[in-house]
């Protein structure tokens, strides 16, 4: 059944032994980060659910719910050892239910409290430094609504990181890349705020679907429907016309102040560097809703992959990927976008024609994600797995001719935590093809593989029978 | 009080542990930067404070915004 909120899903883990609860009193810092960092390290890692954060009341600290492919498939209601292949092919799968309209509600948990004047996000929730070097407090896996100001009905779910800077003001950062700088470019043209509403603490599904790189027009609440089988609840903000999820544990309601930008970060990034401090946006917070308390803050831990940060997006980026290449190209067979977010990102396809495969890496770029993402791009034949790394690098030294199958795209978009940017937000694209030449490309010298014998299967089920 | 990364004399008290006044939060008001009084000196010491993170005017006025504010639109 798909979870109603993410008490529910916590319940669940814990269940299947994938809840640990720590006891004792943490120090927001360092605890909280070192802890979730190993958590994010163990094989299987459990996710972490403090009791008691030093100093505050009724207040609980979640870390690393999404951070394991047993939590994952948990999430997914499926048995929690599933395969990652089968994890793929199972979101494919739902995401083909896409658009599932959300269901408005009227009531909700989320509006136990709400709070309109003196406002104090630092009494509201257990904040803490995640990274040492971070520039202060963030809200790492907050799920951030906004709308396009021309077009009401276009609404937007992304998660993007978020500074605490004071008891009602906070850092946004709103890569340009994203759908948000959109919103924002619009309302700051005009010279108006950007109203937003913050939403913490969501269904795992939820937040699954703020990451994924959809199309602009596209509804993540749609696709967080198709992904968990069951409509989404939102309900409407009260001071802001957004609707936000009717589960959350808390939603901070507020507006991006236009035209200003103030210092910003430092933010261990999904890169495993620290971005540096940058001038990013700012917002008010003018009202928060949430639960009666005890409250359970939920946040991440973000730093050299893999960590929680690596399972939460990508998988569900390399599916996207997937499904907006398949539609430009049938051929594609699979993608993996699963390294620093989509910087390295290999394809398997069959060639159509000679020289397909560079092609391919273009329709790559042409996606939503390929605007600033993908930058290590390997195009691979269908009978490589995209996931097997030892494939990949067979089918590079073995397939690749770097006089012919190597494209380099200067001076391109990519993201400003990108630590090789020059300068900062421009890097250069490329796209090896490793896929063996078609007509009428030069062949390889030698196309012979060597097939398996034929008696192989029958010996490694023999085989097997007598390992056990 | 002096910030420990920008070393301006702008740092204000603003927030105390609700339950037991157990640490103290400190923000400065030119660079926003946040820290706690239980945290590790390298963080709350200006003069412990890393290099590499150490900010200040000139830097921050040589940063770029992002995104980029866009010229206002006509009427």
């Amino acid at each position: 059944m798909p979870y109603n909120d993410l008490r529910d899903f916590l319940s669940k883990l814990e269940s299947e032994g994938q809840l640990l609860r720590v006891d004792e009193e943490v120090a927001p810092e360092p605890d909280i980060g070192a802890a979730a960092y190993a958590a994010g390290q163990l094989p299987n890692g459990p996710a972490l659910f403090f009791e008691k954060v030093k100093g505050y009341d009724a207040k609980k600290v979640v870390m690393n719910a999404h951070g394991s492919w047993r939590n994952y498939a948990l999430m997914l209601d499926l048995d929690k050892d599933t395969p990652l292949k089968e994890l793929f092919h199972e979101l494919a799968k739902r995401s083909d239910r896409f658009p599932v309209p959300p269901v408005v509600v009227k009531e909700s948990p989320l509006k136990g409290i709400i709070i309109r004047k003196d406002i104090n996000i630092f009494k509201e929730l257990p904040l803490f430094r995640i990274n040492e070097h971070d520039g202060g407090p963030y809200l790492a896996k907050a799920v951030v609504i906004s709308k396009d100001p021309d077009d009401e009905k276009n609404q937007n779910l992304g998660i993007y990181r978020i500074q605490v800077k004071d008891k009602d003001r906070l850092g946004i950062q709103a890569s340009a890349q994203h759908d948000i700088a959109i919103h924002l470019r619009k309302a700051e043209e005009r010279n108006r705020p950007l109203p937003v509403a913050i939403a913490l603490g969501n269904d795992p599904v939820i937040t699954l679907a703020g990451g994924m790189p959809l199309q602009y027009r596209e509804d993540e609440y749609e696709m967080a429907g198709a992904l968990r089988g069951k409509a989404a609840e939102i309900i409407r903000a009260e001071t802001v016309d957004l609707m936000v999820p009717a589960g959350a544990e808390m939603v901070i309601e507020g507006e991006i102040v236009p035209r200003k930008r103030t210092v910003e970060g430092p933010f261990g990034e999904y890169t495993g560097f620290y971005s540096p401090a940058m001038r990013q946006a700012e917002i008010k917070i003018k009202a928060i809703t949430r639960r009666k308390d005890p409250l359970i803050f939920e946040n991440l831990y973000i730093g050299k992959p893999w960590n929680e940060q690596d399972y939460l997006l990508g998988l569900t980026t390399s599916v996207t990927l997937y499904k907006q290449l398949k539609a430009m190209a049938p051929e594609v067979i699979s993608v993996n976008a699963m390294y620093c977010h989509g910087y390295g990102t290999i394809i398997s396809t069959r060639s159509r024609i000679g020289g397909y495969g560079k092609i391919m890496g273009a329709k790559l770029l042409a996606t939503p994600h390929g605007l600033a993402y993908p930058k290590f791009i390997v195009i691979v034949d269908e009978d490589i797995d995209p996931f097997n790394l030892n494939e990949v690098m067979w089918a590079l030294v073995t397939r690749f001719r770097p006089d012919r199958d190597l494209v380099l795209i200067p001076n391109a978009p990519g993201s400003t935590l990108d630590p090789t940017g020059s300068p900062r937000g421009l890097v250069t694209r490329m796209i090896m093809d490793a896929t063996k030449p078609v007509a009428p490309d030069i062949p390889l010298e030698s196309l012979s593989l060597i097939e398996p014998p034929e008696e192989a299967a029958e010996w490694m089920e023999r085989l097997k029978g007598l390992m056990k | 009080m002096f910030c420990p990364r920008c070393d301006k004399d702008k740092a204000v008290k603003f927030f105390e542990a609700p339950k037991d006044k157990s640490w103290k939060l400190y923000r400065c008001r030119y660079c926003d930067f946040v820290w706690r009084s239980t945290e590790k000196d390298s963080v709350k010491n200006k003069d412990l404070y890393p290099s590499d993170f150490k900010l200040s005017e000139e830097k921050v006025n040589k940063m770029t915004d992002k995104p980029a504010i866009p010229p206002l639109r006509r009427a």
